[in-house]
């Protein structure tokens, strides 16, 4: 099986915290399973502590003197023998002029495109700009995060774009394998920028509100994330709205250290994503899904994906529907039977379908499928 | 690029080049117009002469396109369909794919076209290869068609079917290299090139008819949906046998992937055609169904879940395709 040499290259230079997402994670599982060599080119943004997760991945420091986009399209002009396969993450203009250069240098090279868009950022895509569709054209593959979205760019491109959703890449988290649905609290948990416009943060709020008189027993929100002011205002007037429940909902402020953060996901039983839009499905489902946390998610594109159609979560499709998702909340915390048979359910559904080593195999059967096309005449 | 126009020549000129698009007829009877409009002056004591409007034809092309990139090829147009309209008295259907509607060489054309016969009529299609379905075969006496809007074999073919014996297809574009699949069609036409303008010629005949027929969309997505029901029945055998969990050759997996990537492939490229545009889709949602279930078996992993997800895929595909084209 040929082993490639791999390269990330990111549109904008890489921080440290982006080592641990999928826009390095995914690269860094496919280099375990079919790379001979992993470089992560960009110009420095500080330290990359975080490097020390990624064994074997080199990182390439681009020069300082000259804009990031155009270091890096001299550094595939120099070593362009040295990538068999360049990852691109984001369908963005700055990569326009930097796929051209690889392939005019590598036509026998591979480009993986990973989207990760949402509905409204592919709708405002240039497509019929010449430069942006040749520059898709130049990508051997393209995949997205969101089977949704996967329909619509069928209709609008016609071309092939394969699904890989947002994985996980189990090595992170070695304390998900022993977690057990015993030791799990009536806890509903959300982790993310609270108050944020796109997190929708107020809609968890009020639906827990809205739901809390129909509990059997006490349940507790918990609210993971930093707080914009805006939100600690509004939590504010609904402490003093709602003095009973003021009690049972706690912000917890932005969590850094990941073994603290992973302990709520492990007492939590319902995991609640209220966004109005996520680009596939959030680093925080797959997280929540590996504890076996059963997901109650609005309609965002990915909301079928990280249910299984309403198999493994619940999914109210209005993002502003207070009531929806009150009633979504309501009828999961009323039943405890289904809590503990979901969470075997969830973690199972996880493992076989967003399983970064699992997906990263994938990639490579369809990279051997390509390399296949153009063999015929 | 720049117009030049003398009393008995018009020339197309850039640098030291020049091309040369008409010239006035030496002879006072000039038997090639039939139309009831003199060419030239010398029996006419009144009214506007052929020569005299054509050259202002051209001089008021030059001012609504002089910065049109596709001036030189209107220009060739003109040229090219010049002695074609001065042929009979028939009233002329002339059709023209590809430039916007507000284009000036429409309005210079037609005013032409008006001229020499007032049954004379310029159809300008919207950019869509649906616009050919309006028209009837071999109903144009000449067809105007921009290769740069819509570059594809098969509309080019559809085009040209709507061209009536004797007819004239003038095909233009900007681009150098002549598509593969023209040029042994050009061994049938002729060929204007000047600066980045060329325009390609071609009187229909039988032979253009019968390659047209051969290579239009019609027959075209018949022979694909052929291919795509084959390569169905293929993938039938080889999901059956997966699914029955026979041992397969771990080759197996991949040249089912191969055959639903190459069925979605064809798949997209009728994509216009199809009743079902979830098709391609479908086919992908297979190919991903058998690649994970490949990946099952090498990892050695529970397949419950992939077998279903294929048994689920496969079903939705199979469907699909006897749904669209059986």
């Amino acid at each position: 099986m040929k082993k490639y040499k791999m390269c990330v290259i990111p549109a904008f230079p890489l921080e440290n915290v982006q080592l641990l997402k999928d826009r390095v994670i995914f690269p860094y599982a496919c280099f375990r399973a079919f790379g001979e060599s992993l470089r992560l080119v960009t110009k420095s943004t500080g330290d990359y502590p975080y490097l020390s997760y990624l064994e074997g991945a080199q990182l390439v420091t681009l020069p300082e003197n000259e804009p990031h986009m155009e270091s890096a399209v001299h550094y595939i002009t120099e070593h362009r023998e040295e990538i068999d396969l360049l990852f691109l993450f984001g369908a963005r203009g700055e990569y326009m002029e930097l796929a051209r250069t690889y392939k005019s240098l590598r036509p026998d090279g591979i480009i993986y495109l990973k989207l990760d868009a949402n509905i409204d950022w592919v709708n405002a895509l240039p497509f019929s700009c010449k430069p942006f569709s040749g520059f898709l054209q130049n990508c051997d593959i393209i995949s997205c995060e969101a089977r949704r979205l996967q329909s619509l760019l069928y209709k609008k491109w016609q071309r092939p774009v394969d699904y890989i959703p947002n994985g996980v890449y189990y090595p992170l988290y070695p304390e998900a394998e022993d977690v057990r649905f015993e030791e799990k609290e009536n806890i509903i948990l959300t982790v993310g920028r609270l108050g944020d416009i796109q997190k929708n943060s107020l809609l968890l709020l009020y639906a827990y509100a809205l739901a809390f008189p129909t509990f059997k027993e006490p349940w507790d929100l918990v609210m993971v994330g930093s707080v914009t002011p805006e939100f600690q205002a509004d939590y504010g007037d609904f402490c003093k709205r709602f003095p009973p429940l003021a009690p049972h909902v706690h912000l917890t402020g932005n969590i850094a250290d990941k073994q603290t953060l992973h302990q709520y996901y492990r007492r939590a039983k319902i995991f609640a994503l209220p966004s109005r839009g996520e680009g596939g499905s959030p680093n925080v489902f797959s997280e929540a899904a590996i504890f076996g946390c059963t997901i109650v998610t609005t309609g965002v594109d990915a909301a079928s994906d990280m249910t299984d159609n309403g198999r493994v979560g619940r999914i109210s499709p209005d993002i502003e529907d207070f009531d929806g998702f009150a009633k979504e909340l309501s009828s999961l915390c009323l039943d405890p039977d289904y809590l503990a048979h979901n969470f075997h359910e969830m973690r199972t559904y996880i493992k076989e379908f967003f399983d970064y080593e699992r997906l990263a195999r994938r990639l490579q059967m369809l990279i051997e499928l390509q390399l296949l096309k153009r063999r015929q005449p | 690029m720049k117009i030049k126009i003398t009393d008995d020549c018009i020339t197309l000129e850039e640098n030291t080049e020049t091309f040369a698009l008409l010239e006035k007829p030496v002879f006072p009877h000039y038997h090639q117009n039939v139309t009831n409009k003199p060419f030239v002056s010398s029996y006419y004591e009144a009214g506007e002469t052929i020569w005299a409007h054509c050259q202002a034809g051209v001089e008021l092309l030059a001012d609504f396109c002089h910065n049109d990139p596709y001036f030189g090829c209107y220009a060739m147009l003109f040229s090219r369909l010049y002695p074609l309209l001065l042929s009979s008295s028939q009233a002329k259907n002339v059709v023209s794919y590809g430039p916007p509607a507000d284009c000036g060489a429409y309005k210079v054309f037609q005013n032409f076209m008006t001229f020499l016969q007032e049954g004379n009529a310029l159809t300008a299609l919207s950019r869509s290869s649906f616009s050919f379905t309006t028209l009837a075969e071999q109903s144009c006496h000449a067809f105007l068609y921009c290769l740069d809007v819509h570059p594809a074999q098969a509309a080019v073919c559809d085009a040209l079917k709507k061209v009536r014996q004797g007819g004239l297809f003038l095909l233009y574009t900007l681009q150098e290299a002549t598509p593969a699949w023209l040029i042994p069609l050009c061994e049938n036409g002729e060929t204007d090139h000047f600066g980045s303008c060329t325009v390609y010629a071609f009187t229909m005949d039988e032979t253009l008819y019968e390659y047209a027929c051969a290579n239009g969309s019609e027959n075209v997505i018949l022979s694909r949906a052929e291919e795509v029901i084959k390569r169905a029945g293929d993938l039938q055998n080889l999901v059956q046998a997966m699914l029955a969990g026979t041992a397969l050759p771990e080759e197996t997996y991949k040249v089912a992937a191969l055959i639903l990537q190459q069925t979605e492939e064809i798949l997209l490229s009728i994509y216009d055609y199809l009743e079902d545009d979830a098709l391609p889709i479908c086919a992908n949602h297979l190919k991903e169904a058998i690649l994970n279930y490949y990946a099952g078996i090498s990892g050695g992993f529970d397949l419950t879940s992939y077998r279903e997800k294929l048994s689920k895929s496969s079903e939705v595909f199979f469907y699909a395709v006897e749904r669209e084209f059986q």
